[in-house]
């Protein structure tokens, strides 16, 4: 899939030195790395290995223990607007009554004009008929979808996914990586998505960034995913387990 | 009939200020069902009992210290949810018994029959006296005026507490003083439906209104109307058959949310 996107060297995101820890139990130890304006990066980990607390760090969700993550040169804190973020989980009631629209609308600030609910679900290859169902008849794709629309309302400069692709079918996974490489490209956002999917990361990212506890590797799929480093980011675990 | 209950004023008050607490609860109850705060509501109303307790020994207006009280007992289940690992129930069953328990133990110190704790305990239309009338409204329009603003991002972080945090919600802050306005809100309740029942007005036409609603915009307003017709229907029985409001109230919301089941039973 050939980028377009404008790359630099500046950094999006740095993190700097980054340990966390939930009590007595260290779940980041240490951690630096920069994902580079422009870039898609994906952070890859077994289960347990902080790929999830990383992610809240960095959106500014946990208090960490030591270290610093800046975006765009500044502090986190003075930069969350530029920041879209679509959620590993999104456990509701599914018999809740809310509309697509409704739903979207939460999301809407006040100075946007309501037209931009049905722009944006456009962009992620939904129809605006999809507006009037009850959020819970959505698929699993559909809502995906959703989430990554109303994530892009405040048009953020990075977008960060949590486990995007599970539970997608083929079919949507394709769309799911044509949108990501539509948002990279034509709205020139840096994106970072924790992911499972070993054939995505591979094909689709600039970036691996491989943790388990401690920072593994940080580089270009091809030079990042070799089989030492991969085998020392999964331990014991099967690489199989997985895969997509 | 109906001018007959009109023209009392304890019922005028009675009418006015259920209908007040009406809108109140169902709209606040809404967000407490998503939030499943439902036992939230049970808790604070019981933990009330010692605030009324504390307010008759010291012989003055209950009411005021009663939300006081609750709304103590409310920043405490908050700061316990977040400081400890116990789950929500656990801290509010806790607190709500341990506040009981304390309430009971004054009211042991009271001697002779108590015909206010008794209307405290079961609700009384005779109950709402102007002064009562002016706290539930002044402090209904005090809660409306934040929470009308506020029902998307209550919305929203009730639904992806993260997401609304990233969106640049203060979801603390906005949560904080949800705990405080529904603890505020049950405890005006409590003078019509009693301790015991002011709970079910937060989840009956919560629940009926969901059974009924695909949007939620109707969500909310067939949960108001239902509230409304609930008391309105409610206290017009507690008249006519000298029953008490509290428990006259929380039988027509219970037969509401009954048909309500049965008419999406048929609808499926």
């Amino acid at each position: 899939m050939p980028k377009q996107s404008r790359k630099t060297n500046k950094a999006a995101i740095d993190v700097h030195h980054l340990s966390v820890s939930y009590g007595e139990n260290k779940v980041l130890d240490n951690i630096s790395f920069q994902i580079p304006v422009g870039n898609v990066a994906a952070i890859i980990g077994p289960n347990g290995s902080g790929k999830t607390t990383l992610l809240k760090a960095i959106l500014g969700l946990i208090d960490v223990d030591q270290g610093s993550i800046s975006v765009f040169g500044n502090k986190l804190k003075k930069q969350r607007d530029l920041i879209g973020y679509v959620p590993q989980k999104f456990e509701f009631d599914l018999n809740f009554p809310i509309t697509v629209e409704e739903f979207m609308g939460l999301a809407r600030k006040k100075n946007q004009p309501a037209l931009v609910i049905e722009e944006k679900i456009k962009e992620v290859g939904l129809t605006p008929m999809i507006l009037q169902k009850q959020l819970g008849e959505l698929s699993g794709g559909q809502l995906q979808r959703i989430l990554i629309a109303e994530a892009l309302f405040n048009e953020p400069k990075i977008l960060i996914l949590d486990e995007p692709a599970a539970g997608i079918d083929i079919a949507g996974e394709k769309m799911f990586h044509d949108i990501i490489d539509h948002i990279n490209k034509d709205h020139d956002t840096t994106v970072l998505i924790v992911s499972h999917d070993m054939a995505f990361v591979s094909k689709v990212v600039d970036q691996v960034i491989c943790i388990n506890k401690t920072l593994i590797c940080s580089d270009a799929p091809k030079i990042a995913m070799t089989e030492k480093n991969l085998k020392k980011v999964f331990e014991d675990v099967n690489l199989s387990h997985h895969e997509h | 009939m109906i001018t007959d209950i009109l023209f009392y004023s304890f019922m005028q008050r009675a009418i006015i200020a259920g209908l007040i607490l009406g809108i109140l609860l169902a709209s606040l109850g809404v967000i407490a069902t998503l939030r499943k705060m439902s036992f939230f509501g049970e808790g604070v109303a019981h933990a009330s009992l010692a605030g009324i307790a504390v307010a008759m020994l010291a012989d003055v207006a209950p009411l005021p210290i009663a939300i006081i009280w609750s709304v103590l007992v409310a920043l405490i289940i908050y700061w316990l949810e977040r400081s400890t690992k116990l789950h929500s129930d656990t801290v509010i069953g806790i607190l709500f018994t341990a506040s009981m328990a304390f309430g009971v133990i004054l009211m042991s110190q009271t001697a002779g029959y108590q015909p206010e704790l008794i209307s405290f305990l079961f609700g009384s239309i005779l109950a709402i006296r102007s002064i009562d009338l002016y706290i539930i409204g002044g402090l209904a329009l005090i809660i409306m005026l934040w929470f009308v603003p506020s029902i998307k991002q209550l919305t929203y972080l009730s639904l992806s507490e993260e997401s609304a945090t990233v969106s640049g919600i203060k979801t603390k802050t906005q949560t904080l003083l949800f705990y405080i306005a529904l603890s505020i809100a049950t405890v005006l309740g409590v003078k019509i439906l009693g301790i015991i029942l002011v709970s079910a007005l937060l989840i009956l036409p919560a629940a009926t209104g969901r059974l009924l609603s695909k949007s939620f915009k109707s969500y909310f307003t067939v949960s108001i109307i239902i509230s409304e017709i609930t008391i309105l229907l409610g206290l017009f029985l507690s008249y006519i058959k000298d029953l008490p409001s509290g428990a006259s109230i929380v039988l027509v919301g219970t037969a509401f949310f009954l048909l309500a089941s049965l008419l999406g039973k048929a609808k499926t």
